[in-house]
């Protein structure tokens, strides 16, 4: 297939700190990649650069092979962006905004006319488009946040978590519309610190941590990473940071990382060191209210990765 | 359409959807006008007179006491005064005492001969001790006759002297048929020249117009940070379109609004409060030079400030500053203090200067020394403004 994105070697400097430090990755037509990782790892830095935004120190995006730069123009028309705060002219109707950024995109009257109503179609607005934005709900306002980076029909989309702050329904809804979104061809980049959603939507995932991309596959791929180890999540209360630790020092347990209500513990076989782990955690201070074994996924492959969970 | 005249379309659409431009673009201007001309409108109103009621006594009755008698009396044609001739010294302190006589001058018996003779000579002012400022101004007057005479009589003495001639009414009038008061009117005309050109209505006017200038226009070009803290801003940049034309799209926003903001203004006055702009032709050149001005430096602004809230708070301070030191307000004199020739570093002193320049059915070439001035400004912080929201745009 071919390659629609090309992101080499992205570097970038905040004064002292290394935002992003030699992130490289490819993105074919038709394909949906997940940049995964928790927040401040380099995510939005990172496509803040593969869309132009902001300046790199160093690496190269080719978008359909023509580079993206901060001042480049050509290249621009293939992104369609959807940033992860809402983006949209509060005092314009869904239509007026839909219409404005499709002609910055160059798009003549007679296309914008026939496109803004297929996509207000799409993202269920029709019925809404001439209110102020300001009056829509806010999973309307994401839907149309969307809207607008579909638009122009971009090769390459860039979603930035766009799912944070949703409530269920409406992140369903936009999980639903992204999901069908590279079936015609286009390519999609989508970040997120939910494990869940970039198992149930992207093709290959990239880890990120740190601004570095720790590995980078499909989910089968990344999981093997792991290797023949099981996953045991234990819910409960206390202390939940000093039993982590006690864990971690047990024989048979290979990564153990707590956050607010869940320890997420790697061990080499569950059934012979459970005992001794819920023994070792109550005495450190832990309070026990659910234990699971469950098969390796993305936030196990993460914590065995960096040591820590998803969600710190 | 360009993407910048999109933009600036599209933000202008906002502006009067949001009302912002017709209450502080439009209204706010008026109001404040005709608040002010109600106001303050009698005091620099010259043809309504200062309320001054002044005396002379002439105990010299000289040719030099009639000339003062008529420079006077024609100060009083003019309107600046009333002036009663009073027969001796004690009638007109008696008529300061219980009239509102503010003072009298006083031309002192043999006042003329001493000044023929090469001696010194007083005009004596005697005022009300109420009255202090008219008192001065009488002063003034007196102090201005004065100094022509001296004038005067220095080149007197110095023709006299030169040709070895005795100084005689004969010798002075063939010198001059009348040098005191043609040195007298000379000075007259050169101070008036600048100040009272312009209608006290008009002035308010264009003080009020050219002051709220700078907040119609800042809204076009703070805009730039409310698109940044709205997330807008990043749509923008990731389009296929320039940072130049987001940039220039924000200008001509604030064009935009400057321009049929001051437009109004101009019309509106003139229908309702009777200002007298002048040439249309100078005044648009004076008001396209002024809006420009106006957008370069709130432009620079807005390049330095963070939040709209700040860009907002220091656009205040700087209009008011300069709408105070360029006399938006109240009328800036024209001497040779710091005052007065700081209030030049303003584009408003200017944009006053420009429509005083165009008073009285001046010609529109009078307004272009003042917008060549204003887009001066324009030019040097217009520059410093682009350059740095381009750097603000490519962080």
């Amino acid at each position: 297939m071919n390659s629609i994105l090309e992101a080499s070697g992205l570097v970038k400097h905040f004064d002292e700190l290394t935002a992003v430090d030699g992130v490289s990755f490819t993105i074919a037509e038709g394909e949906t990649f997940g940049l995964l990782g928790p927040n401040g790892a380099g995510k939005t830095t990172s496509i803040s650069m593969i869309a132009g935004l902001l300046e790199r120190d160093a690496g190269s995006v080719t978008v359909e092979g023509q580079a993206i730069t901060t001042t480049s123009t050509a290249g621009k028309g293939s992104i369609g962006l959807v940033p992860q705060e809402l983006a949209i002219y509060p005092d314009l109707t869904g239509a007026e905004n839909l219409t404005f950024f499709g002609r910055l995109y160059g798009m003549s009257a007679g296309e914008l006319k026939t496109r803004v109503d297929e996509v207000l179609e799409v993202i269920g607005l029709t019925d809404r488009r001439d209110d102020l934005t300001k009056e829509y709900s806010g999973g309307m306002k994401r839907r149309l946040n969307i809207g607008i980076g579909l638009l122009h029909k971009p090769r390459l989309l860039i979603l930035d978590e766009p799912t944070v702050g949703v409530d269920p329904q409406s992140r369903n809804a936009i999980l639903e519309s992204v999901e069908h979104l590279s079936e015609g061809g286009m390519a999609v980049l989508y970040t997120t610190h939910y494990m869940e959603e970039a198992e149930r939507l992207c093709d290959r995932v990239a880890i990120i941590d740190e601004g570095k991309i720790q590995a980078e596959g499909t989910r089968r791929e990344l999981v093997s990473l792991v290797g023949e180890k099981d996953r045991i999540a234990i819910s409960g209360g206390g202390d939940l940071v000093g039993a982590a630790e006690a864990v971690g020092t047990l024989s048979g347990v290979v990564e153990a990382s707590a956050t607010d209500h869940e320890l997420d513990i790697l061990a080499a076989d569950a059934s012979s060191v459970l005992p001794e782990l819920l023994k070792t955690v109550t005495s450190a201070g832990g309070t026990i209210t659910g234990v699971e074994v469950v098969e390796p996924n993305l936030e196990a492959v993460f914590l065995h990765l960096t040591g820590k969970a998803l969600r710190d | 359409m360009s993407a910048s005249t999109l933009i600036a379309a599209k933000d202008l659409k906002l502006r009067v959807r949001d009302r912002s431009f017709f209450i502080l673009g439009i209204a706010a201007p008026l109001v404040l006008a005709t608040v002010f001309n109600f106001v303050f409108g009698n005091a620099f109103d010259a043809s309504a007179g200062l309320g001054l009621e002044y005396g002379l006594v002439d105990l010299d009755q000289s040719q030099l006491s009639q000339e003062f008698s008529e420079v006077i009396e024609s100060l009083e044609e003019e309107g600046l005064f009333t002036l009663q001739v009073f027969p001796d010294v004690s009638n007109a302190e008696t008529a300061i005492e219980e009239t509102n006589l503010d003072a009298f001058f006083l031309l002192p018996e043999g006042m003329s001969q001493a000044v023929f003779t090469g001696q010194s000579a007083t005009i004596e002012v005697i005022g009300d001790i109420d009255a202090p400022t008219s008192t001065q101004i009488a002063a003034s007057i007196a102090d201005q006759f004065a100094t022509g005479v001296d004038t005067t009589q220095l080149a007197i003495g110095t023709t006299a002297f030169v040709i070895q001639a005795p100084v005689t009414p004969e010798f002075i009038a063939s010198l001059s048929r009348d040098p005191v008061s043609a040195a007298f009117s000379y000075q007259l005309s050169d101070v008036s020249a600048v100040t009272r050109q312009l209608d006290p209505v008009t002035y308010l006017a264009a003080g009020m117009a050219v002051f709220f200038l700078f907040f119609t226009v800042q809204f076009g070009v703070s805009g730039i940070l409310e698109e940044d803290r709205e997330g807008t801003l990043a749509r923008l940049m990731a389009a296929p379109i320039s940072r130049s034309a987001v940039i220039v799209g924000k200008a001509l926003l604030a064009f935009a609004l400057g321009a049929i903001s001051m437009v109004v203004l101009v019309v509106a006055t003139q229908l309702l409060l009777g200002a007298t702009w002048g040439a249309p032709l100078g005044v648009a050149l004076l008001v396209t030079a002024g809006v420009l001005s106006a957008v370069a430096i709130m432009g620079l602004i807005a390049s330095v400030a963070k939040t709209p809230e700040g860009a907002g708070n220091l656009g205040a301070i700087i209009a008011v500053i300069l709408g105070m030191l360029g006399g938006a307000f109240f009328p800036i004199g024209q001497g040779d203090d710091l005052l007065s020739k700081l209030t030049f570093i303003t584009p408003h002193a200017w944009f006053l200067r420009g429509l005083g320049d165009l008073a009285d059915d001046a010609p529109w070439t009078a307004a272009l020394p003042a917008t060549g001035a204003i887009l001066a400004f324009a030019l040097v912080f217009g520059s410093i403004a682009w350059a740095l929201l381009r750097r603000k745009l490519s962080r």
